[in-house]
This record gives C-alpha cells, structure tokens and sequence, in this order.
C-alpha cells in the first residue's frame, strides 16, 4: 500500500494536466510531426494490421527494431512508454502463469513471447502515428479520410475542454472531503479508506453532471450563432478547411524508406527460412 | 408540443448537447478511472474498470443513440487519444461494443423513475459489454498466436483469464459503479437536467423516434453481427490452420510465397495512393458528394 501512496502523490492533477499538453503540444517539431497526416495513416495501414498476420521471429524483430526507431524520433513521452510495457508484460505473464495450471511449460512461453512482441509492433506503430501528430493535425487528418465530423470536433472540443473539466473535478472532489468526514482509522488494508475515497469520486460527478449540463448548453448556444450546424453539413466549408495539406517530398522519403526496410527485411527473412 | 408528447424528438441542437454532455463526462471519468490503481488479490482484480454509470444514466435519461455515441466517442479521445494510447484499428471494436452495449440498456427503460427498470438496464448494459470486450479478447489471442491448439494449456488459461475478468468487472465493477449509483442519479437527475438542456423530461408516455421502427431491426442486426464475428473467428481459424499445413509447401517452393505477399502489401498501398492522388485532382463538388457518402 506504501507504493500506492507514492504513485497518488506524484499522479496530481497538475501533473497529469502538465502531462496531456506535453503529450498534445510538446513534439511539434519532429521530423514525423512535419508530415502530412494522411502519409503516417497510409503508413499505420500497413504497420497497425499486417503484424497479425506474420509469425516470423525475423520479421516481428525487425519490425519491432523500426517501430522503436520511429517512436524514438516522435518522442513521446516515457510515461506512455512506461505504461505500454506494464501493460504488455502483465498481460503475457498473466497468461503465462495461468496456462502453467493447464499443463503448459516452457514451450509456452515462446508463442506468447511471440504474441508479445506482435502487440506491441501494433501499439509502438500506433503511438508513433497518433502521438506524433498535434490534435490540429490529427483532426483535420482524421476529417480529411472520411471520419464524422463529430470526431474532430470532440477532439477540439476535449483538448479544449479537458484541462478545466478536471479542475473542477478536483474542486468538487476537496469539497466533498473538507464537507465530510474521513474514516478515523484505515481498516485492514486501508479498505475504510478506499471505499470512503471511491465513494467520494463518484458522489462528486452529481453536481459535476449538472454543472457540464449547463456549459454544454452555453457551448451549444455559442456555436449556433457562429453558424456551426450549417457549417457543419457544408462540403466548402470542408474543402477550405482542409485546402492547406498537401504531399511534400518528406511525405515520399518516409514512406520510400519504409517501403524499402520493410522489403529489405523480407528478402532477410526469407534467406533465413530456406 | 403536442408532437413531443407524442414523440420523444430532439432538435438538432439539442441532440449536440446530449452528444457532447455524454462525451465530456464520460471522457473526464475514464480519464480518472486510468488514474485509480488496481489492486490484485491472485487471479481476482479489484479493479475499477470504468465508470459506466455515467453513461448509463446519461442514456436512461435522454435519447440513448445520442448519448451512448457520444459516450463511446468520448472514451476514445480523452481516454486514448489524449493519453497517448490511441490503439487504431482496436478502437473501433471497443466504440461499437460499448455504444451497441449504451444503446441497449437505454432503450430497455421507457420510465426513468421505475426503480426495477433501471436497475435490470445497467446490469444488463454491463453484461452486454464484458461479453462483448471478452470475446474480442478470446479471439484476438486466437488470431494472434500460431498454432493456437498445439500450444499446451493456452486456449484453457485464455477462456479462464477472460472468464475471470469476465465474472470480476460484472459483479464488482458492475454493482459498485454500474448498478448502485445508477439508481442514485437517475432519479435524482430526472426532471432536473432536461431542463438546464432546455428539453422536456422523458415520460412513460413518451416514446423514441426510433424506438419503435429499430428494436426489432436492432434485435435482428446484432444477431447478424454476433454471427459475423463468430464466422470471421472461424475463418480466422482455418485460414491459419491453412498456412500452418502449407509450411512445408512453402519451404519447398522458398521465397516465392513471401514476395506474393510483398507484392500484395505494394499492390494494396499503390492503390491507396492512386485514389489518394485522384481524390485530390477531383473537383471540389465530386469530392463533396464522396465525403457525404
């Protein structure tokens, strides 16, 4: 429980606020941010389905080997990194020891290995194309390959949002505890405490429910008058939007060299093989 | 007003409230449910898995289309996109269940203050989506490990992981943050929230638009989408069994198999790029009539 206490201080609001504008604002000038947002989508096309499919240890390592190199150069932050890998293992080790009471042993641990580092080829590719992108970029890229508009406008709409929303979470949430009556002792496990915490984190979304119910009527009415609804259904209005990206010689080099490594690798693979 | 009574209709705006009120909401609990530490007791994990009476409420007092999809939504961008764990293609399972799973529960309620309904709607909004997400689950350590029936113990400890998970996010995560405090709000939220929305409350008289016309083709698509999930794991299945029975073949042949498939990955991405260049030397208007397809 020591850990617990350890990880809640250093996961602050402030911090985890600090943390999402990083992750949205922080690597705009990487060469992968530059890009256009439809070559990186052309590029996850191959990179976020084809690693189901392979079950050569050359290839997925190989694969894996670019993944890290591109997610490197997006630079993303290590918390998401952290994140990936505890979630990863755990999964597979999990698996691992479960599968041990069914009668597997060693032989089970090199195709959940292997499943591994598939799951992960997938998650590096997509962190490297969704991370590397501000949230302008990655809506208009999203709108622009036929997604609802809905989409880009919660993604404007929840960067925009987001950081005052969970402020006023966590000024209810103290309310909550300043009003109220914390347990006077932890009980076994701290589990007093814990259902005394949870409880609070939920009874703090009922004024929350109603305070957002109102600022969405407000957002609403404010983007009535601006003429959102029509512009909205309205196919120049999209065309304008998106008039400003184009393909650049960047665009080509990304995808030649990937396309040359990927081929590279299974020419590599194949030479193995025979 | 006389066809509200009859109908339960929202403007066009009203229904961008309801969206955006279940996105915002849901996206900012999902956003603290990430930040809650698990705690694990051996196979069982006290974790808390979402906070699903955000939207279950949401749905149970407005339209649950509206709501449910922006619930999903809302999930997908503050709790993966703006945390950086964007997974692609995986989101569009996770939106469709969990929308389909919203939907459902919303739809079962026709009276908000019947306390009975409510309850057997978040439940059964919860079940709906942990079989769902466990199936998925299942399938994609099928698809994903070679020779998934050779390897021993695997396909049980996959079945009694997820069945696991399965048992422990409906009656724990279910009843504490699902079922008890949707019977909290929603009665305390009816008749209070429309208002700040500028809408009418929904009453027992009132009934969805759509409620009528799509329950039984909703009933019968789900069915068709169960079943098409269930065959393409099948599919899934013996096409891998396929190339596990052709490996030798493939051996004996050497290269030749792997650059068909270079070949195929080049063929799909020259054709992307080709319509990607076509589509933007169209004119402006074919490109509307495209985007509005």
């Amino acid at each position: 429980m020591e850990y617990v206490r350890k990880l809640m201080d250093r996961v602050s609001v402030e911090g985890v606020k600090i943390e999402l504008l990083n992750t949205a604002y922080g690597n705009g000038d990487t060469f992968l941010a530059k890009l256009d947002p439809r070559t990186p989508f052309l590029w996850y096309l191959y990179f976020g389905i084809a690693p189901w499919f392979i079950h050569d240890v050359i290839l997925l390592f190989g694969l894996f080997f670019l993944m890290a190199l591109t997610t490197m150069m997006s630079r993303v932050s290590p918390l998401i990194i952290g994140i990936l890998c505890l979630g990863l293992l755990s999964q597979a080790g999990y698996l691992l020891i479960v599968s041990w009471l069914f009668g597997g042993g060693g032989e089970t641990i090199l195709p959940l290995l292997k499943l591994t580092l598939k799951l992960s080829v997938i998650s590096l590719a997509s962190i490297t194309v969704f991370c590397s992108m501000d949230p302008e970029k990655l809506s208009d890229g999203l709108l622009s390959i036929g997604v609802p508009k809905q989409v880009s406008f919660g993604i404007a709409y929840g960067y925009r949002m987001l950081p005052s929303l969970l402020e006023e979470y966590h000024h209810i949430f103290l309310s909550f505890r300043l009003r109220g009556k914390a347990p006077e002792r932890h009980g076994i496990l701290y589990l007093r405490s814990i259902v005394y915490f949870l409880k609070i984190a939920v009874l703090s979304f009922y004024p929350l429910i109603l305070s957002i119910a109102k600022r969405t009527r407000t957002t609403v009415e404010a983007l009535e008058t601006k003429g959102f609804s029509y512009a909205y259904q309205s196919p120049e209005v999209k065309r304008i939007k998106l008039s400003h990206m184009k393909f650049t010689r960047r665009d080509a080099l990304f995808l030649a060299v990937s396309v040359i490594y990927v081929a590279a690798l299974y020419v590599l693979a194949a030479q193995f093989n025979l | 007003m006389i066809q509200s009574q009859k109908r339960y209709v929202l403007t066009q705006s009203q229904k961008m409230m309801v969206f955006m009120l279940s996105m915002s909401l849901y996206g900012l609990s999902n956003m603290i449910t990430e930040l809650i530490p698990s705690l694990r007791l051996g196979p069982v994990e006290f974790s808390v898995e979402y906070f699903a009476f955000i939207p279950l409420t949401l749905c149970i007092l407005f339209h649950p289309f509206y709501a449910a999809v922006g619930a999903a939504l809302g999930e997908v961008i503050f709790g993966e996109i703006m945390l950086g764990q964007f997974g692609g293609l995986g989101e569009l399972e996770k939106f469709i269940g969990f929308s389909l799973a919203m939907f459902i529960a919303g739809s079962l309620v026709n009276d908000p203050r019947n306390r009975r309904q409510v309850g057997i709607a978040a439940i059964t909004g919860v079940v709906i989506h942990q079989f769902i997400s466990s199936a998925v689950d299942i399938a994609k350590v099928w698809v994903g490990v070679e020779e998934f029936e050779a390897v021993p113990g695997l396909a049980q400890s996959v079945v009694v992981v997820e069945g696991v998970s399965f048992l422990n996010d409906v009656l724990f995560s279910g009843i504490l943050f699902a079922l008890l405090p949707t019977l909290y709000l929603v009665p305390r939220l009816y008749g209070k929230i429309e208002p700040l929305l500028g809408m009418k409350p929904r009453d027992n008289r009132m009934k969805y638009s759509l409620g009528e016309i799509i329950a039984p083709r909703l009933i019968v698509i789900s069915i068709v989408l169960a079943f098409a999930a269930f065959g393409a794991e099948f599919l899934a299945e013996s096409d891998m069994a396929l190339i596990d029975w052709d490996a030798d073949f493939l051996e004996s042949i050497g290269g030749w198999f792997i650059w068909v498939s270079i070949g195929a990955a080049a063929i799909v991405a020259l054709i992307t790029i080709l319509l990607m260049i076509r589509k933007g030397k169209r004119t402006p208007q074919q490109i509307d009539r495209s985007g509005q397809a």
